[in-house]
């Protein structure tokens, strides 16, 4: 194989083999080895580290949860309610730091789950024994302020036999919680004594403010909750009457304390309003009714838990679309949904009005796995969770870059090797500084040498020569010399001049010169 | 040309020596001729093929065995415990139950896919659990980071996982099902006899995540009859019974220096 060919083979192998690693370049094995693993080990190099998921920090979070319901209920007992607040605040901020890491860990189907939502519920009847507590004590002190006005006082103490049955109801659903939530602790060995005390204060609580209460008659305003009993999505009517109430009083109607309704009174002196079940815990629930400063009696009514069920579709985009419905088939509207991607990271999104829900994904290239979870923390439904489904992200394209840097690869070995083939043009070593400046400046082919120097000259001489024999420049005195061995002295006369340092006669250079213009052939 | 005879020599050179880390080589897993990942090349540990006369000074280990051992072999590591030798055996597929009854040992390894929450990394089956015992093996050491470890049943506990432990027998990563949260035992002692349930401790990949546990081991010697710490590669393993086998050495020595005397003297004759 001739030199020429060979440098094309390998200036062609050199492109292929750039060509096949641009190809690989986003994403090279070599370098990017993720999950390597047999059946008995994983190569921790190549497992990805996670975040935010401190398992450790569980169990002495669960023991801080119970110890600061024994505090908040002690300080309610103890009618120091600004301690109390401060501990509400703390309990909130630390179970939203449990839930926060319930999720994270994705144990939300497991008993530390169920304990998620104990607690939930026991941050939600202690923050109502709070402020019920401090209400009732409010009532006391105005009751004996306006012992004249009978009126004022009557209302007074009918807001006060409500909230008092409120506090009744709240001790029931907060005991009921007792023996669930110390299983799961004693399981984990967390201390379970504050929260058994919280529970004995709750009941202290209550029983002292039933005990101090003044028994009134009949409140004129009345409540009947019907049906008592509902499941998700179910529809209640609140409704009764306000003896010697005027058609168009406003009412409002109350469950667990917080707003729910409102109605009108007609002229018949009834009322109505309509509750739907939403999120709201299952379980025991006290609505009540408030016309002005009169209360109604407190009506009970229960929430049963039903299941759910949760679709997840993958669509073009990275684009994740489901629904969440009940066992019933009735849509959960504007709930919280997570999509867990590969098993660790959530990303929240919400059901609309229809309970669909949709969320585009900006994932990184590679196989995914997706899952759709329903945590059901505070609604009156058991979580659920999608089948896993698979995508497939791809790169978006290849970047130039790599093709940019194999041309400019290719292009410089062509550079390079095209200069290799031409090392006699540099200048050597031993060539006077002035010599190689007036070459450089010196265009080829001419035979005028007059004024340079003898050396110059024959530099001329050689080009007019090299020029007039249809050489290309690239060739050396000695290549010229094997091409044209006609002329083979006169180009070993040069090589001697160019590279020995030899400077040659007047005589010389005129011989050189009719043989580079051709004289002799012009003679013959 | 001269140029391009050095290059092809170059490159044959090249080619000789991939072909003969390709062959000498292998990945099998727990195999001492691995230098990847998941071998055992890196295990700074002797290898001896014999049971028969154990120094009791060093901790032998038996490393994944796949291999039954004979009464006499039984009698011999019997021996070697009852001399105060130490005996770690590290298997996570159960194998090594026969030989635990044989020894007299409560101590079972019960195979499973252990999972836990307490974990830097996504893999379930890449925890830590903590130091529970008092032992040299883990002198120094608090918690160890283990890698899809087997629970170890009987004897006194010296590696234990969290409470948020299960075992993920349907392998999907996470607790669900009928899976529930609980503390299991990986490692266990009966006075000289130590059953470890993660025989991965002991490949490359893994030297850097518990370097105080395998710095305790020293001097250790690793049982190379029953471990699967050898290879099937019949060029290794030819290499080796020529490495151990003195006349097997002389052979080959001689089998290269014959020719090159014989064409010498050739030469000199003519």
């Amino acid at each position: 194989m001739n030199h020429r060919a060979s440098q094309i083979v390998l200036a062609t192998a050199i492109i292929a083999a750039l060509a096949l690693l641009a190809g690989e370049a986003t994403t090279p094995l070599l370098y990017t080895a993720a999950n390597t693993s047999t059946a008995a080990h994983v190569d921790p190099a190549t497992v990805p580290k996670q975040t935010g998921r401190d398992a450790d920090a569980l169990i002495p979070l669960m023991g801080d949860l119970l110890s600061q319901t024994g505090t908040l209920t002690l300080n309610i007992k103890l009618k120091d309610y600004e301690s109390a607040e401060r501990d509400l605040a703390r309990y909130a901020e630390l179970s939203g730091r449990f839930d926060r890491l319930v999720i994270n860990l994705d144990v939300s189907g497991t008993d530390i789950g169920e304990f998620q939502r104990n607690n939930r519920e026991n941050l939600a009847a202690l923050a109502a024994l709070l402020n019920d507590t401090r209400r009732l004590e409010d009532l006391q002190r105005i009751e004996i302020d306006i012992q004249d006005d009978e009126g004022q006082r009557t209302t007074v103490i009918y807001e006060g036999e409500t909230l008092q049955q409120k506090l009744q109801g709240g001790v029931t659903t907060y005991a009921g919680r007792e023996n669930a939530t110390i299983q799961i602790a004693d399981r984990y060995g967390v201390n379970t004594t504050p929260y058994r005390e919280s529970v004995r204060n709750y009941v202290e609580i209550t029983g002292a403010v039933e005990a101090g209460g003044e028994k009134s008659p009949p409140s004129p305003l009345g409540i009947a909750v019907a049906p008592d009993t509902g499941r998700y999505g179910d529809t209640f009517s609140i409704a009764g009457t306000y003896a010697g109430g005027s058609p168009g009083t406003p009412i409002e109607i109350y469950v667990d304390s917080r707003i729910a309704g409102n109605a009108t009174l007609d002229e018949n002196g009834a009322y109505t309003s309509i509750y739907r079940i939403d999120r709201i815990p299952a379980g025991l629930h006290l609505a009540y009714a408030v016309a002005g400063a009169i209360y109604s009696g407190v009506t009970p009514f229960s929430v049963r838990q039903d299941d759910t069920a949760i679709t997840l579709t993958l669509g073009e985009g990275e684009v994740c679309t489901g629904s969440l419905m009940t066992a019933g088939g009735r849509p959960v509207t504007l709930a919280p949904v997570l999509l867990r991607v590969d098993g660790s990271t959530p990303i929240e999104t919400r059901t609309d009005e229809n309970g669909t829900y949709r969320a585009s994904l900006a994932l990184p290239a590679g196989e995914h796995a997706i899952r759709a979870e329903f945590n059901a923390a505070g609604y009156p439904l058991n979580a659920s969770e999608s089948p896993t489904e698979t995508i497939v992200v791809r790169n978006e394209g290849l970047s130039p870059l790599p093709f940019i840097a194999a041309i400019a690869a290719a292009l410089g070995s062509g550079w390079y090797l095209r200069r290799r083939n031409r090392p006699e043009e540099k200048a050597p070593a031993a060539e006077p500084e002035e010599s190689r400046e007036t070459e450089a400046t010196i265009t080829p082919p001419q035979a005028d040498i007059a004024g340079l120097s003898p050396r110059e000259a024959a530099t001329v001489l050689f080009w007019a020569l090299r020029s007039r024999l249809g050489l290309p420049d690239t060739n050396t005195p000695r290549d010229c010399a094997r091409l044209i061995p006609a002329h083979a002295g006169f180009f070993e006369r040069y090589e001697q001049i160019r590279y020995a340092g030899e400077t040659p006669s007047e005589e010389e250079l005129r011989a050189m010169k009719e043989e580079a213009l051709g004289g002799e052939e012009r003679a013959a | 040309m001269q140029r391009e005879a050095w290059a092809v020599l170059l490159i044959l050179f090249l080619a000789g020596a991939v072909v003969y880390a390709h062959a000498t080589t292998t990945t099998e897993e727990y195999s001492r001729y691995n230098p990847g990942w998941n071998g055992t090349s890196n295990l700074p540990a002797e290898e001896i093929r014999d049971l028969a006369d154990l120094d009791p000074s060093t901790i032998l280990l038996i490393l994944a065995p796949d291999q039954p051992f004979s009464p006499d072999e039984v009698g011999s590591l019997r021996a070697f415990l009852d001399a105060g030798g130490r005996l770690l055996i590290a298997d996570e597929e159960g194998n090594a139950n026969p030989l635990l009854a044989d020894l007299g040992s409560s101590m079972r390894v019960r195979p499973g896919n252990l999972s836990s929450l307490n974990r830097d990394h996504v893999n379930p089956g890449l925890f830590t659990v903590s130091v529970v015992g008092n032992d040299t093996l883990f002198a120094g050491v608090e918690t160890a980071r283990v890698n899809r470890p087997a629970a170890v049943e009987g004897g006194e506990p010296l590696l234990e996982t969290s409470p948020f432990t299960w075992d993920d027998a349907d392998g999907d990563g996470r607790i669900s099902g009928s899976e529930t949260f609980g503390t299991a035992v990986v490692c266990a002692r009966e006075g000289n006899l130590t059953v470890l349930g993660d025989a991965s401790l002991f490949v490359n990949a893994m030297f850097a995540e518990n370097p105080k546990f395998i710095e305790n081991l020293q001097p250790i010697r690793v049982d190379g009859i029953h471990s699967r710490t050898g290879t099937k590669s019949p060029i290794i393993n030819t290499l080796v019974w020529i490495r151990t086998t003195p006349p097997a050495g002389a052979a080959i020595v001689a089998l290269g220096v014959l020719p090159v005397a014989w064409i010498f003297g050739r030469k000199r004759d003519e």
